[in-house]
């Protein structure tokens, strides 16, 4: 039993990842007053291109490096529409998820002639046997911590916000609000490549068709669950990865138990559980009207 | 209405261009591609309106709530639920009617759920959803590799009895599926509902304003649950349809399935949310769906680039403000 929860808890902090990273980067953006609801496309697409890169270096350090810069062109693309555009930033996010699930797949059929998954690639190892800790979760942790520090502590951090909840009053304070929102677009896309390319080079060790799973939008959730605090989001983001640990944990050690069962179809079953916490949670526990006043508007300069 | 042509064929040229240079970079003869998907894609007009019958339910499904201002992309796990509940009963009762009519509510209800949540905890939808997408996507796995596998195929469901299939209506040697008709007809009622109709008024104006809405006595949040149930009602009827009028079953890895309820909000989108429409836009995708999958056996290129061209049309969409710079320009 006790066995058991040390082993769900490390599986947790190893799934954690990159949800963290993911709704700590979508806070920043959302803070500055815009959304980017891309971010399942953004961890396909780095998540794919960090597999290309380590698979042809032999390096997973530069797939982590790739992802990272396919996040940023993804943040370049979404901020320039939502903020220099005046775009509609759902319908934007939502093209770019169906773009990035196409081009990724063509991609993966396109190098290495397989419709399901890459060969394995080197990975970052994990230390601290026998649990399994990948070095990016300090970092992961750090990164929170700091925009949690640099958002509420300091003044570049408010006049952020102050893009997000008054875009008018920021400009009046001589901020110059298309700028800030675009930074803040491109900075947080760039997280979230990271996290997309963890799921390869530090967690899976390939890339496969439904890699990401939801997880950019259970990131979502996690943003709105926290009330746009990057320092809650690492709770958040926490319990959301026991739950994935948990469908993945509980199928194997049901086989263990009754040898005899179909684990396939069983497995099923087990990967509901994730979204079905998400639902339960945002349903429950969330308070609305913490949102950033002007989330998801165009700013128009007078 | 000129504005709006512009800003459609733009976003398809666009796209098709981008798709294009993407294909020669990745080693492909591209106006090659290109051609056996327009060619292949128009090739067969009664596999084209089948195809086009699941996209415009869909389609609907994410514009009604849309002129509303809710996103209700959903319509995948609603599609998937409609197609379940209407196997289930055709192949218990054999009655296509009633079939049809549980698909529509089991779409409509999770839709309700969807609203529901959103309306009285604020939860936004685009987040229910989609969770609501992969618990589905997940339980019909379940439940077709479990309880409802054929016993002599059990790659794919139990199927459709022949009595309660939908069939073809042949006019001078054009045969047409009857699912198609249905759709063309639902569309048009949806119309009048949203254009003609006082319920259809107070939804619109909802979505330009919710104030505005609560000071002409109209409740915004009943016209979102209306709205969402509608909507996902269109999805549910889209995922009834196929089963009774195209694939007769479900395969055990769903990829008949998988990816209508994206692929309608495309054709939602680039049907500018109209139900009229959205008739045109489906059969246009249905013809890059066809076609894609015509590239694939030809020239072995992916149906996925349907995807990403599809992808590609709705990003350019998102931003009418091109088609303005563009035109100062000229």
């Amino acid at each position: 039993m006790i066995e058991d929860i040390i082993s769900l808890t490390s599986q947790a902090l190893v799934a954690m990842i990159p949800l963290l990273l993911a709704s700590v980067g979508e806070i920043v953006t959302e803070r500055s007053g815009v959304v980017n609801i891309g971010l399942e496309g953004i961890l396909i697409l780095s998540a794919f291109i960090s597999s290309l890169v380590t698979f042809s270096t032999n390096d997973p350090y530069l797939g982590l490096l790739a992802g990272a810069l396919s996040g940023l062109s993804a943040g370049l693309l979404h901020g320039f529409i939502s903020v220099y555009l005046r775009g509609d930033q759902i319908i934007a996010g939502v093209g770019f998820n169906t773009f990035a699930y196409g081009i990724s797949i063509l991609g993966l059929i396109n190098t290495w002639g397989h419709h399901g998954a890459s060969p394995m690639v080197s990975k970052i190892p994990f230390f601290g046997a026998p649990l399994y800790i990948s070095p990016l979760l300090p970092i992961a942790l750090i990164i929170a911590i700091t925009c949690w520090f640099w958002l509420f502590r300091t003044s570049s951090g408010l006049r952020l916000r102050a893009c997000g909840e008054d875009p008018r009053a920021a400009e009046a304070m001589g901020v110059n609000v298309l700028r800030m929102r675009f930074l803040a677009t491109v900075l947080g896309a760039t997280l979230t490549g990271i996290g997309g390319a963890y799921i390869v080079v530090g967690w899976i060790g390939q890339f496969t068709r439904h890699i990401s799973a939801g997880r950019g939008f259970i990131a979502l959730a996690i943003v709105a669950l926290s009330g746009w605090n990057p320092a809650l989001s690492i709770a958040g983001s926490f319990i959301f990865g026991f739950f994935d640990a948990i469908s993945l944990y509980l199928p194997v050690k049901i086989q263990l138990i009754n040898p005899g069962l179909n684990l396939t179809s069983l497995s099923y079953v087990f990967r509901i559980i994730p979204y079905l916490g998400v639902l339960i949670i945002v349903s429950f526990f969330f308070r609305r009207g913490r949102a950033p006043r002007d989330l998801g508007r165009p700013y128009i300069k007078e | 209405m000129r504005k709006i042509v512009l800003e459609v064929s733009l976003s398809i040229i666009l796209s098709f261009l981008i798709g294009y240079i993407m294909l020669i970079l990745m080693g492909y003869d591209a106006t090659r591609v290109f051609s056996i998907v327009i060619r292949e894609g128009l090739s067969n007009p009664t596999y084209l309106m089948m195809r086009s019958t699941p996209l415009i339910l869909t389609a609907l499904a994410f514009s009604i709530p849309s002129s509303v201002g809710v996103f209700n992309i959903g319509g995948e796990g609603q599609f998937y639920l409609g197609a379940l509940a209407s196997l289930i009963i055709a192949y218990t009762t054999g009655n296509s009617l009633l079939s049809t009519i549980t698909g529509m509510a089991a779409g409509g209800l999770l839709s309700a759920l969807i609203a529901v949540i959103k309306v009285k905890r604020g939860v936004n939808e685009v987040v229910t959803s989609i969770m609501f997408n992969w618990m589905i996507y997940f339980s019909l796995l379940y439940l077709i590799s479990t309880y409802l596998f054929d016993p002599l195929m059990p790659y794919q469901s139990v199927s459709v009895p022949k009595n309660a299939r939908i069939e073809y209506l042949t006019i001078q040697s054009v045969s047409i599926p009857m699912i198609f008709p249905i759709a063309v007809l639902t569309s048009l009622a949806m119309y009048f509902l949203m254009y003609h109709s006082a319920l259809g008024y107070r939804m619109r104006v909802v979505g330009i304003s919710p104030k505005a809405a609560r000071y002409a006595g109209f409740d915004p949040e009943s016209s979102i649950i209306i709205s969402m149930i509608i909507g996902g009602a269109m999805s549910g009827l889209g995922g009834s349809l196929l089963i009774l009028g195209h694939t007769h079953t479900i395969d055990s890895t769903m990829s008949g399935l998988y990816g209508m309820g994206f692929a309608g909000i495309g054709a939602g989108l680039l049907g500018r949310n109209n139900p009229i429409g959205i008739i045109f836009s489906s059969i246009f995708l249905s013809m890059l769906l066809i076609g894609g999958e015509a590239a694939e056996l030809r020239a072995r290129v992916p149906t996925e680039l349907a995807d990403t061209l599809i992808g590609m049309i709705v990003i350019v969409l998102s931003a009418p403000y091109i088609v303005r710079i563009l035109r100062v320009r000229r």
